[in-house]
């Protein structure tokens, strides 16, 4: 049996290759890299998250988080993506019980019946699940909101696909500055269905971001139908921020490997490709409207 | 946003060169050397950097101009000379910085807002003639790439005066009364590489992160500055 190259793939130049320090004694519910993968009849899903490279090299742990899964009852799949902010004291924890709380609710929507999914409750609930846990953290009966996000802050991005008499319907919301595109896979082309966080013109990289538990009183919400040749696409910043526009080495290496989905680990392998100076943990997960091959 | 090939933060440090300092060139040199060692040994945090050092007094003189640390093979040395004109310091900077990130997003890259890493030994000899370009610089609006300042002051320095010069009242200090201003030099450019460290890791997080540490020996100039 031979072994599959499983270094890091390069796109452009790539960062310097090391052995990655441990992320913390009390990490150890948050691996270096998670992915999972699975079909319905309908929809194949993957998933990835993948530590970056300065959390690796400075010891640190994977702050991002991603949750998925399938609601048999009316065939969607559901979804969460969330990238812990890192002035938080335990931001992987923030994400992981954000994308928790997110599909928790989700899975109640669509037991309760058809029609829009209410997408502003599943923020509320997953604001109110940080501060549930800050109040067990700090042993507080009314932590404010600063204590809350000290510990806690995060970006979300939930929602599901479902589908419907007129093909795969997208429903998604999100907080922060994560993304979600519709991948043509004929084409090639990424169109993003958030509006970018920094403009093109834009002199300097802004990087702030209104994270939860933080619910804004607008928040962005939007549907979009899935078809082929398209896939969904939904990623925190460590995908996006590389990927930009999606016409560059970054684009071409993920259209190549997603015309099918590709097994979980080699999806995970993708998703950690070495890019100079981007070094941020990545998540990606991915939602072809067909299944996978069987 | 088209496909970038990094994100960087452009760093300067702004060094007094004017005649006072004279008793510290080797303090200066060393810590520049030490600086660029500092960041050669340290590939993750240089890829995401690039340096440029200024000498100031009369004029400003280029030490070392913007440039990639793991690739810079020379070492730059200050030179003492002049009196302490700050005005020159932030009429160069009004110029340069915007020059630097044009080139910079020319050659494909994205930056952050840029640094500034201020050391003077005196007060500014040309009295107020540097808060003109220092309010321009430093205007977000006037300035898009108006840098964060840092402003670290020893000997004659005032602490109202870094308080003025940096661009957050947290990001000035001070030398403690009666240190030793050849070991302040040292603290500035230590404190300036471990700030350097903490921000990269910082950058890119979904955080508007400077990381500012304090050197050892030196004060928060906001609490000597009597209101």
């Amino acid at each position: 049996m031979t072994v599959p190259p499983w270094g890091r793939i390069a796109v452009g130049t790539p960062e310097p290759v090391f052995e990655p320090r441990p992320p913390g004694p009390y990490a150890f519910d948050h691996p270096d890299t998670a992915c999972d993968g699975w079909s319905t009849d309908r929809f194949a899903l993957r998933l990835a998250s993948v530590r970056g490279s300065g959390h690796r090299y400075y010891g640190r742990p994977r702050q991002d988080a991603a949750r998925a899964t399938a609601h048999p009852g009316t065939g969607s799949v559901v979804f969460a993506v969330a990238d812990g902010v890192s002035s938080a004291a335990e931001a992987e924890y923030g994400a992981t019980e954000a994308c928790r709380a997110a599909v928790e609710r989700l899975l109640h929507l669509l037991e309760a019946g058809p029609g829009p999914l209410d997408l502003a409750s599943v923020v509320t609930h997953a604001a109110e699940r940080l501060r549930e846990l800050a109040r067990w953290r700090l042993q507080s009966a009314d932590p404010a909101p600063a204590e809350v996000a000290g510990l806690y802050a995060t970006t979300l991005v939930a929602g599901a696909v479902r589908p419907g008499p007129e093909g795969a319907r997208v429903e998604l919301c999100r907080v922060g500055d994560s993304g979600a595109w519709l991948l043509d896979r004929a084409e090639g082309g990424y169109l993003p269905l958030f509006t970018a966080k920094n403009a093109p013109e834009a002199v300097v990289v802004s990087q702030t971001v209104s994270p939860l538990p933080r619910v804004p009183d607008q928040l962005e919400q939007l549907t979009a139908q899935l078809a082929a040749p398209d896939l969904l696409l939904v990623g925190t910043d460590g995908f996006g921020d590389p990927l930009g526009d999606g016409d560059g080495q970054v684009g071409a290496h993920f259209t190549r490997a997603l015309a099918t989905p590709p097994p979980p680990l080699g999806f995970g392998h993708l998703l950690d490709f070495s890019r100079e100076t981007f070094d941020d943990d990545r998540t990606l997960l991915a939602v072809w409207p067909e299944a996978g091959p069987r | 946003m088209a496909e970038t090939r990094g994100v960087l933060l452009p760093a300067y440090v702004v060094a007094d060169e004017s005649a006072s300092m004279g008793p510290y060139q080797r303090e200066l040199d060393e810590g520049v050397t030490s600086l660029c060692e500092g960041l050669r040994a340290s590939p993750m945090l240089a890829a995401k950097l690039r340096l440029a050092v200024l000498g100031f007094s009369d004029d400003v003189q280029v030490r070392l101009a913007v440039a990639d640390m793991r690739t810079e093979t020379t070492v730059p040395r200050l030179q003492i000379r002049g009196l302490t004109r700050y005005r020159s310091a932030f009429d160069d900077l009004l110029h340069r910085i915007p020059a630097d990130i044009r080139w910079l997003r020319s050659e494909g890259y994205r930056v952050h807002r840029p640094v500034v890493f201020f050391l003077s030994d005196g007060q500014p000899t040309d009295g107020d003639a540097w808060r003109a370009p220092h309010a321009e610089l430093t205007d977000k609006y006037r300035s898009p790439a108006a840098p964060n300042i840092v402003a670290c002051g020893i000997g004659d320095a005032e602490a109202r005066t870094m308080v003025e010069v940096a661009t957050r009242p947290e990001f000035a200090f001070v030398a403690k009364a009666g240190a030793d201003l050849g070991q302040a030099i040292s603290e500035f450019f230590h404190a300036l590489t471990a700030s350097l460290v903490a921000s990269s890791q910082a950058l890119g997080s979904g955080e508007p992160t400077l990381v500012v540490q304090r050197p050892e020996h030196f004060t928060l100039a906001i609490d000597e500055v009597v209101l």
